[in-house]
């Protein structure tokens, strides 16, 4: 059987002197929401980087349904259906929140280059469906009222969802999502939880960064404990919380950001 | 502010079409002007104002198709509207060559290296290469229109030819805007990484829009070629390009920018010949002022395009 599975196999990734990926190795499972977390710096924001094709990792094997994907380009690992978001929210803030979602509709559209120039019955068909599916994102997101809002005039929170929206728009099978609840306030993160468990149960594997200790420890399934770029500990939250090795390396730390 | 936004080019487009039944040939001329350059500066938007590639060169692919023109014509007996399809396919053709490796670079080299190309292809006129350039004089005493035999020659029917070039130009850009491609433009205009990590191959559609632009300014080129009967060297130098890609810029990637970018720079000299010598003063000025009062330019592009269907009523709140 083709597992949705994602392995990464002792995957390094080093810039100049410092190695920000340290061997690490992790499987996230079909139907999971999978959490990374480590202090800052530990080498998380990199770790999706490598797997999203940002990045080539110098070692390792990145394994996406039995395939390699390391050494792919992004837009070919978004065409595998891993579609991800960004820590520092990357919109294209001058368009509107409906054209924003649409360029998740990119790969999905049948039209060719040459749609650019002429159009067809056919095209204007798979524009008209397109926008459609836009449609469905931004009900599911909560975002309608702000379809033609330009993204960049928007505030913080709601440019979260958007993003998210672009994502699904791509209806992957693997979301990864780099810090989400960042600058969010409760009422928004505790939104967010739900969101992210309704898309779980379309049948979408997770897999996220988290700083906040106690939405992760709600939210995942399963998960992995960076620190300087290697792994220190991998379980399921309740696991997570009793590590000592986890104590002193990321709730210590923990003190001095926020 | 509305009406104007919805009616102003069709009630723009009808005043081109009537035009020229009420002018005198000196003003047909320069209308002619307005229109082949308004198309060419058109194409250089695709490049420029909608992909965000500094193209600093466009008026070597708006040459390239008036030489394709003047030496078919001239020298092998085609009649001008047989040549239409060489005009616009080989500067296309050229274009997506000379992109592919360039595209990636940074918008400073991108610009370096389009103003070297663009200098390249003016030596290679001036000097002959091949023996069909005509050398700094370049080609002249080329045929007038004929279309099945009808000989169009007079200079309303040149207008029209031009007129036509802009509407198929119009036409494609509206075409493009509602499609993929033309999305596709925007988003890496907008954020390169972002929109490869939502599944564009950028580099595909920036070389698609080099293709594009340049097809459509090799299609500028043959009426030109048509207007003067004869194409030189300096028509289509490096200066030129500045030109076109200022207008661009300042016009702010909207149809009404350029075409106020196109009057401003092309047609006002004509009409006031003292002023030919102080355009690039004044221009330069204007640019200096635009950019730092309206970085996004004088007519800035409008994005929202989006289906009636999905703007929600507001008004009361969610
Ligand atoms: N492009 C880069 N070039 C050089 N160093 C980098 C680069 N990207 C990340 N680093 C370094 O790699 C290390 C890991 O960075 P990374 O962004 O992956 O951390 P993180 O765990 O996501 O941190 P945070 O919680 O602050 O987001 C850091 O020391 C960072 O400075
Ligand atoms: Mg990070």
């Amino acid at each position: 059987m083709a597992h949705n599975e994602l392995i990464l196999t002792n995957v390094t990734k080093r810039f100049g002197g410092l190695t920000a990926v340290d061997d690490l190795s992790f499987n996230v499972e079909d139907g999971q929401i999978y959490g990374i977390i480590g202090p800052n710096g530990a080498g998380k924001t990199t770790v999706f980087n490598c797997i999203t094709g940002i990045y080539q990792s110098e070692e390792g094997s990145v394994k996406w349904r039995n395939e390699e994907i390391r050494g792919l380009t992004p837009y070919q690992i978004v065409d595998r259906g891993i579609v991800r978001t960004f820590q520092t929210i990357r919109l294209f803030s001058q368009m509107s929140v409906a054209e924003n979602i649409m360029s998740g509709r990119h790969i999905k559209s049948m039209q060719s280059w040459w749609h650019g120039i002429i159009h067809t019955p056919a095209s204007r068909r798979d524009e008209l469906a397109n926008w459609h599916k836009v449609e469905e994102q931004l009900d599911f997101f909560n975002l309608g009222e702000f379809a033609a809002t330009p993204t960049g005039s928007l505030p913080y929170g709601i440019q979260r969802r958007v993003e998210m929206a672009r994502a699904m728009a791509v209806e992957p099978t693997l979301l990864i999502l780099d810090e989400p609840a960042a600058g969010l306030n409760d009422k928004e993160t505790l939104e967010l939880l739900e969101t992210i468990f309704k898309i779980r149960d379309k049948g979408v594997t997770v897999l996220l960064i988290e700083h906040d200790m106690d939405m992760v420890m709600e939210l995942t399934d399963y998960l992995t404990v960076i620190n300087f770029g290697k792994k220190i500990a991998e379980g399921t939250p309740a696991e997570i919380q009793k590590n000592p090795a986890v104590i002193e390396a990321y709730l210590g730390s923990e003190d001095d950001d926020e | 502010m509305n009406i104007l936004k919805r009616y102003g080019l069709p009630i723009f487009l009808v005043v081109l079409l009537i035009l020229p039944n009420l002018l005198d040939p000196r003003w047909q001329a320069i209308a002619i002007t307005f229109l082949i350059f308004s198309v060419v500066a058109l194409s250089e938007d695709i490049v420029l104002g909608k992909a965000g590639m500094f193209n600093m060169g466009h008026a070597l692919f708006f040459g390239m198709g008036a030489y394709i023109t003047a030496i078919l014509n001239s020298q092998y007996g085609w009649p001008i509207l047989a040549t239409i399809p060489v005009a616009v396919l080989v500067p296309a053709l050229f274009g997506i060559i000379f992109a592919g490796p360039i595209v990636h670079l940074r918008g400073d080299y991108l610009l370096v290296v389009t103003i070297g190309i663009n200098i390249v292809f003016i030596q290679v006129l001036q000097n002959n290469l091949g023996g069909v350039t005509g050398g700094p004089n370049g080609i002249f005493g080329l045929d007038g229109l004929n279309l099945f035999g009808w000989q169009l020659t007079s200079q309303l029917s040149t207008y029209y030819f031009a007129f036509i070039a802009m509407l198929v130009t119009l036409a494609v850009m509206r075409n493009l805007e509602k499609s993929k491609a033309g999305r596709a433009l925007h988003y890496l205009r907008e954020d390169s990484l972002a929109s490869e990590s939502i599944g564009i191959n950028t580099r595909t559609y920036k070389i698609f829009a080099f293709g594009l632009g340049a097809g459509l300014a090799g299609l500028a080129g043959t009426v030109f070629a048509t207007q003067y009967s004869a194409v030189s060297p300096e028509a289509f130098n490096f200066m030129q390009s500045v030109l076109f890609f200022s207008i661009v810029l300042v016009g702010g990637s909207s149809i009404p920018g350029i075409f106020l970018g196109v009057f401003v720079m092309f047609i006002l000299p004509e009409i006031f010949r003292e002023f030919s010598t102080w355009r690039y003063f004044v221009f330069g000025f204007a640019m200096i002022l635009t950019m730092i009062l309206r970085p996004h330019g004088i007519w800035p592009a409008s994005f929202g395009k989006i289906p009636k269907f999905l703007i929600k009523d507001t008004d009361h709140g969610a």
